[in-house]
């Protein structure tokens, strides 16, 4: 970092400066203290988040832990031919971006159709009694909720099924079908954070003028007419940006999440990329394999982002740069 | 003026960041640096005092880093190294420990963060023998100092004591050994356990075939026992019918067929026989149905709360489980039996290795060896066993004349310091079962007994290589674990017990490992063997 930062200011002394670029010169000049109040954050960025990124290049190597960067092989691609043909990529993929999608469609508009609902909600008391409770669940690890899931979807045991009983529907044993592990998964994932994404839209719904819902209602709107034409649309930008975000992290499941409720009767519906990096690259210490693999990961979220940006730009004229 | 001070404000803001910046890349490892160079500079030069050969020694002060292993007595110590047994243990080998503990369950990230970062203790203690994982490569990359030639001149009783079995874990291809080994003289550990109490209101007597098992199960079931067999997820602490029919699958359990060294699980005939066994279980209700998603805590729970007739666990845990037990259900009384035995007469778990902890000595201190070992050493000594035992003479029990008086442990915090002295801070020693504790209680003799008629006798083994396989490290698929199947191959069990396979179809399963890297394992593992590359033949 320190060997890269000096060489521009030093190009730029050697040639003559263009007219451009002493004007820009002259305006950092002129707002230098500004400048310099940024420079501990550039830093910082450049530190701990620019840097890192360059110990990607493990994944070109053969990383070996006692040569380091320096003295490891070069292997090219090789890991990445590895990834590709591995004989069971296409399912892995394929189930990463099967549950990326069910979770974009049913998760996240969750806590939208969650919040509108709150919002109707009259009584203060009450609202606040039922906010606290679902956001609850958003900090409990893991480890526990598998737990709770496991306990509540037991087929002799488990409520789920002694519901299902009622219906004269035979017990069913969730956990370890590949047809329902991943509605497990999304359903948990609900479960845990509806609640609390409804922060961020209950606060977006604070800040829509009052006046805007009195003249609606001067004009006979209904309270379903008034949240189709006021409160979706003043809802837009915060949801079309947390779409947006929600898109880059789209093969980004979660480790964990899956991790706690796979067993091997489940495996075909519920390996994903994750869980395949943290076995492959963690578990067998193979790190230049898993970089190579997370690194395609960060590269398609990447590209996923910058169409889903570029769409909505067009769109909507909401977008994230 | 304002506009001065904001300058100058942020500009030491900026270079008091940029200064901790400089420093945080020069802690990062410096791998090419040679590990020795940076010990011998914080060193004092060996010889300061030569003029005083008979003054007493100074302690010599070393780090060491190990593993918590759950031991709640030291998890929850605020600083182990002002533990009195520490401080006695330093005393008694005229040492200064500075002991760096690393947490139980982050054991493995923690110590590769270790070599990363070449932060690393005088001494390291490795899990099993120098193959494990957690070395990453270490021992290859020379990190350790050969202790081979030390040991031979200063370490007599540590060769002498250590069994050979043990050594040859510790002992690399060119014959160099790089750690001390503490070491399991029985590693047949695991054992079945029955509900004695049930066993004789059926009337049936203990049984001994797989078939006599089934019957007993069956009339656990008839009595009303919620799960006869205590199953748990991907047949961890239940693999016992496999045992029976010697198909283990583990990374210890291969067998060398018609010249070629390949996992037991190949044997169809022995394989379709043991997954019937498990099939017929579960479709009679004799474990429960919901294995599949049995964790530890909920087996532990269920056995304890006397819902099991049968199940597997570790001998060594039959005084704590058994109270346990008892409080919850008084009339229980539990056994250990041995294993289901298959059409070869034999039965049992997988055996353990020899080789439970290990210590490495690394380069940086190099200069200290010699009394290293002899800390070592010291653990070998009668009065190293009376400390480890028992504890501090005086504060911990009393000489009966010759005879130590000493009052097992009774409350949970006892037990821990018990548990803390005993398999802890004893690094070097048989670690099968504690003599001279076990020996104190009525159920301690009976322990001993088991452990040395019973457990002696059983136990599943195959060969084991030193270094992992690389068919196994390049397709995790059908990489197996220390006591469970590699995924690929528990899959196809689980949905053969459930029946959304039939068992018949073992030889496709066959077909399947091979295609995704098992023939490549076969090629491999025959290969090694046959150059004569580190392989542990079975210990039983």
């Amino acid at each position: 970092m320190n060997s890269h930062a000096p060489t521009t200011p030093n190009a730029s002394r050697a040639k003559p400066p263009k007219p451009k670029l002493r004007s820009t010169l002259s305006f950092m000049l002129k707002y230098k203290t500004l400048y310099l109040l940024a420079v501990p954050g550039v830093v910082y960025f450049l530190v701990f988040k620019y840097v890192p990124l360059l110990g990607s290049v493990i994944a070109f190597q053969n990383y070996n832990l006692f040569k380091g960067f320096t003295g490891s092989p070069w292997a090219g691609l090789a890991h990445f031919q590895k990834m590709f043909a591995h004989y069971d990529f296409l399912r892995i993929l394929k189930n990463t971006i099967y549950l990326g999608l069910l979770d974009i469609a049913i998760a996240f508009p969750a806590p939208i159709v969650l919040a509108l609902l709150l919002n109707e909600v009259r009584k203060l008391a009450f609202k606040r009694t039922v906010q606290t409770i679902i956001y609850a669940p958003h900090f409990l690890s893991w480890v526990i909720i598998s737990g709770i899931f496991v306990g509540i979807l037991s087929p002799s045991s488990g409520f789920v099924n002694t519901m299902l009983s009622w219906f004269g529907i035979e017990p069913i044993y969730f956990l370890v079908e590949n047809a329902w592990i991943r509605p497990v998964l999304v359903g948990s994932g609900v479960w845990r954070d509806v609640g609390y994404g409804t922060i961020i839209y209950l606060a977006a719904l604070t800040s829509i003028n009052p006046e805007l819902y009195e003249a609606a209602e001067m004009d006979g709107a209904n309270r379903w007419k008034q949240t189709l034409a006021i409160t979706l649309p003043s809802l837009l930008p915060v949801i079309t940006v947390l779409f947006l975000l929600k898109i880059g992290d789209f093969l980004d499941f979660g480790f964990e999440r899956v991790f706690v409720f796979q067993n091997s009767l489940n495996l075909d519906s519920s390996e994903i990329l994750d869980t395949f990096i943290y076995k492959a690259g963690l578990q067998q210490m193979q790190y230049s394999y898993a970089t190579a693999i997370g690194l395609f990961k960060s590269i398609v979220g990447l590209t996923l982002l910058v169409i889903a940006n570029t769409l909505s730009r067009r769109a909507t004229g909401e977008s994230l740069y | 003026m304002k506009k001065r001070s904001s300058i100058f404000l942020v500009s030491v803001l900026m270079i008091s960041l940029l200064a901790a910046c400089t420093q945080s890349p020069s802690a990062t490892p410096s791998t090419d640096a040679p590990p020795a160079s940076g010990g011998t500079a914080t060193e004092k030069p060996a010889d300061d005092k030569p003029s005083e050969p008979e003054a007493p020694k100074e302690p010599t002060k070393f780090s060491i880093g190990m593993r918590t292993l759950n031991v709640k007595y030291v998890e929850n110590h605020a600083n182990i190294n002002d533990d009195p047994y520490v401080k006695a243990l330093e005393r008694f080998t005229n040492t200064d420990l500075d002991i760096r503990l690393i947490p139980h369950a982050e054991y493995e990230t923690k110590m590769v963060q270790m070599f990363a970062t070449n932060d690393l203790t005088d001494v390291i203690q490795a899990s099993g023998g120098i193959s494990g994982k957690e070395l990453a490569g270490s021992v290859e990359a020379g990190v350790f100092v050969d202790l081979k030639p030390y040991l031979e001149e200063h370490g007599k009783a540590l060769l002498e004591t250590i069994p050979e079995a043990a050594w040859e874990r510790v002992t690399d291809a060119e014959g160099h050994i790089y750690g001390i080994p503490e070491y399991l003289g029985n590693p047949s550990r695991r054992a079945t356990w029955i509900r004695m109490d049930l066993l004789e209101k059926t009337g049936l007597p203990v049984p001994k075939t797989v078939d006599e098992f089934l019957e007993v199960l069956r009339a656990f079931k008839k009595l009303g026992v919620e799960e006869p067999f205590a199953g748990r997820a991907e047949f961890k602490y239940a693999d016992t019918f496999f045992g029976a029919y010697d198909v283990f699958g583990y990374g210890n359990e291969l067998e060398l067929v018609d010249g070629k060294m390949q996992p037991k699980f190949l044997d169809v005939e022995n394989m379709q026989a043991a997954i019937g066994v498990y099939k017929t279980m579960y479709d009679e209700g004799l474990m429960s149905k919901e294995f599949a998603t049995v964790n530890p805590n909920t087996f532990k729970a269920t056995i304890t709360s006397g819902k099991a007739g049968m199940w597997s666990m570790n001998a060594n845990e039959l005084p704590i489980w058994g109270e346990q037990l008892v409080n919850n259900v008084p009339e229980a009384k539990v056994a250990l039996i041995p294993s289901p035995i298959g059409p070869d007469g034999k039965g049992g778990y997988s055996l353990y290795s020899p080789v439970t902890r290990s210590f490495l000595i690394t380069k940086q201190a190099e200069d200290k060896v010699v009394d290293i070992i002899k800390f070592f050493e010291w653990q070998t000594t009668e009065e190293a066993k009376l400390f480890f035992s028992y504890g501090l003479e005086g504060t911990d029990y009393a000489m009966n004349g010759s005879e130590p008086a000493y009052k097992a442990p009774e409350t949970n915090e006892e037990l821990d310091k018990q548990r803390y002295l005993n398999y802890w801070l004893w690094m070097v020693q048989d670690t099968t079962y504690n003599e001279l504790v076990l020996s104190q209680t009525e159920e301690g003799r009976a322990l001993i007994e088991i452990y040395d008629t019973m457990l002696a006798n059983e136990g599943r083994d195959g060969y084991e290589f030193n270094d992992p396989l690389e068919a196994w490290v390049n397709n995790p698929d059908i990489n197996p674990f220390s006591d469970r199947y590699p995924p690929l191959i528990n899959e196809h069990i689980m949905k053969m017990v459930f029946g959304q396979e039939p068992i018949a179809d073992w030889p496709k399963v066959i077909e399947e490992w091979r295609s995704k890297g098992g023939d490549a394992l076969i090629e491999e593992a025959t290969k090694k063997y046959n150059e004569g590359a580190v392989v542990y033949a079975p210990q039983r």
